[in-house]
């Protein structure tokens, strides 16, 4: 009786100890994602000298200037609203185009439509490095270059082939009576989609949306070489060539970072518990 | 019957009309390009006016410098975060299945990296790694001299792959979690009614059972060695010291926007990249059907 308590305990405590060192173990790798943030953040009010000092103490006084300078002498404000706009347009194109698309490729059986979705998503494969040389040249002929069409339709082609692939897995899952009935009642094509279609896939179309929006927000090969002129700029361009030319200013150049990450952060916060829900559901098709 | 046809037939016309505006943009920007790209391969293209057919010159003459074998054998050395990344992944996921302490914070954190641009964490890593950076000062404190962390080949390399597994652990564990979601529980109560301990149930059921996610995280880490790189060697080593962390894909951009313009050596760059890409896509997902085999 008593041999048997001792080894309870011995389990009970080897069962904790494993747990508590899980649990530390964990934390030190959540650690070192959250540090960098705080990082910034104190690092951003400080000056040159105060960061040279001591990096990791709290700033003597929140004095804003790097701030200040970034918005004012870099002008970033208008390089958040160039990003911004260029992923509204590109976003709401694609997923328009997507959603008609995928529709056809789930519900509307045509000759060849298997080849045309292969053709479609087959070129997800493709590395935007091997097609853009060619694709300059294109859009310099046709006077794209530094124009926020050119990136727009970049962006769009670039994001298709997923969109289309994860919508019409989402809308093969719709049953064919549901949109046999609406049919019945006399609604039309753009009457399916709009009352049936897209109301059964918004989730997967808004993760979709989200998830464009991150990864537009957060390119830099294409916007870097399609938008040379200063003011078109995306903020990740601007923040490339900002990094270079303040290299002795770390603090500066740590506000840079920080105001970059901000919009795809607080995305990322308020819609945490829908989106790891979708990722993790969504994560493998 | 002729209503049935007529039926298939408004449909087929409307499925043709639903997929041609996506049809048409992918053919223009990414088909055309491509097509251009294969035939440019085979020129001495600068950009501008020269535009002449060599042949397979530059194939040959890109097969036979050694700064090719070298920017390869990079993609390589970058492809040892892959198991790093899958076996911490792949534990972290697990925990958060058992739902330990404080799961569902810690899921939320470790994605962290994958929403923030990696842009700005190859920037961020420069700085903690610079010469005047915190790393440095950390080990001033416990008396060790720092180093140009960056500036030196394997240290430089290692920092890279440090990196690598840091921006994609929770990734890998976010895939691991929906992958176990698909194996019945029952299985884990069998193996746990048959007194299997947690080693044996992760060896024996998790690990096998999660065969798929690894055959297609492998994959997609492998593309994206190959392809992703750009922004994080752009902001970190630009390429340095020499070419010593260049790799294919940085390479095609310092061959077509960077320092030079030679535009028909780069093609023939992306071609090569191009059909390493789908070789080695095609080979993994071979080897991972035989191992599915031998699994089941």
């Amino acid at each position: 009786m008593i041999k048997n308590g001792v080894i309870k305990i011995k389990k009970i405590k080897k069962h904790l100890v494993v747990r508590i060192v899980t649990f530390v173990s964990l934390s030190v790798l959540a650690f070192s994602f959250l540090y960098p943030l705080f990082f910034m953040f104190i690092n951003s009010f400080k000056t040159k000298t105060e960061y040279r000092k001591d990096a990791f103490a709290l700033p003597e006084s929140w004095n804003f200037d790097n701030y200040v300078y970034m918005l004012d002498q870099f002008e970033l404000i208008r390089y958040f609203f160039n990003t911004i706009f260029i992923a509204f347009i590109s976003i709401g194109v694609m997923m328009l185009l997507a959603v008609f698309a995928s529709y056809a490729f789930a519900r509307l059986p045509f000759k060849g439509r298997s080849l045309v979705y292969m053709l479609v998503i087959g070129t997800m494969f493709i590395p935007a490095q091997v097609t853009m040389i060619p694709m300059y040249q294109m859009f310099s002929r046709m006077h794209l270059v530094n124009t926020f069409t050119g990136v727009i339709l970049c962006n769009i082609a670039g994001g298709l082939p997923g969109a289309v692939l994860l919508l019409t897995a989402n809308f093969r899952g719709i049953p064919v009576e549901l949109i046999e009935a609406c049919k019945i009642d006399g609604a039309g094509y753009f009457k399916v989609i709009w009352n049936v279609i897209i109301p059964l896939g918004k989730s997967t179309i808004a993760i979709n949306v989200i998830l464009s929006f991150v990864s537009q927000c957060n390119d830099l090969f294409t916007p870097m070489i399609l938008l040379q002129e200063m003011d078109k700029r995306t903020v990740m361009v601007a923040l490339s060539s900002i990094m270079s030319k303040t290299s002795g200013d770390q603090a500066f150049q740590l506000t840079g970072l920080l105001l970059a990450v901000l919009p795809p952060l607080l995305l990322y916060i308020c819609l945490q518990k829908y989106l790891v829900k979708g990722l993790t559901v969504g994560a493998i098709k | 019957m002729t209503g049935k046809s007529k039926y298939t037939k408004i449909t087929a016309r409307q499925g043709w009309l639903s997929v041609i505006p996506v049809l048409i943009m992918i053919l223009l920007i990414r088909g055309y390009p491509l097509v251009v790209g294969l035939y440019e391969s085979f020129t001495n293209w600068n950009g501008m006016s020269r535009n002449d057919f060599v042949g397979l010159a530059n194939y040959i003459s890109i097969l036979k410098d050694p700064v090719f074998w070298d920017l390869l054998k990079n993609n390589i050395v970058f492809m040892l975060f892959i198991p790093i990344q899958l076996i911490a992944g792949i534990v972290v996921a697990v925990l958060f299945y058992e739902e330990t302490a404080g799961w569902k914070f810690f899921r939320n954190v470790f994605y962290l990296p994958q929403i923030i641009s990696s842009v700005v964490i190859g920037y961020l890593f420069s700085v903690f790694f610079s010469y005047r950076g915190p790393v440095n000062a950390i080990l001033k404190m416990f008396g060790l001299s720092g180093k140009e962390w960056l500036g030196e080949k394997w240290s430089a390399i290692i920092i890279i792959i440090l990196c690598l597994v840091w921006v994609n652990i929770g990734w890998q564990a976010m895939l691991g979690l929906g992958g176990m979601g698909a194996i019945p529980p029952s299985v884990f109560e069998a193996a746990r009614m048959d007194g299997a301990g947690y080693w044996q149930r992760l060896f024996r059921i998790t690990i096998p059972m999660l065969g798929r996610t690894i055959e297609y995280s492998c994959v997609m880490s492998v593309i994206w060695v190959l392809t992703g790189l750009f922004p994080f060697i752009f902001s970190m080593t630009k390429g340095g010291p020499g070419y010593d962390t260049t790799t294919i894909d940085y390479m095609i951009y310092l061959k077509s926007f960077g320092s030079s313009s030679e535009m028909g050596y780069a093609c023939a760059l992306s071609v090569i990249l191009l059909v390493l890409v789908t070789v080695l896509t095609a080979i993994q997902m071979k080897l991972s059907d035989k191992a599915n085999e031998w699994g089941d």
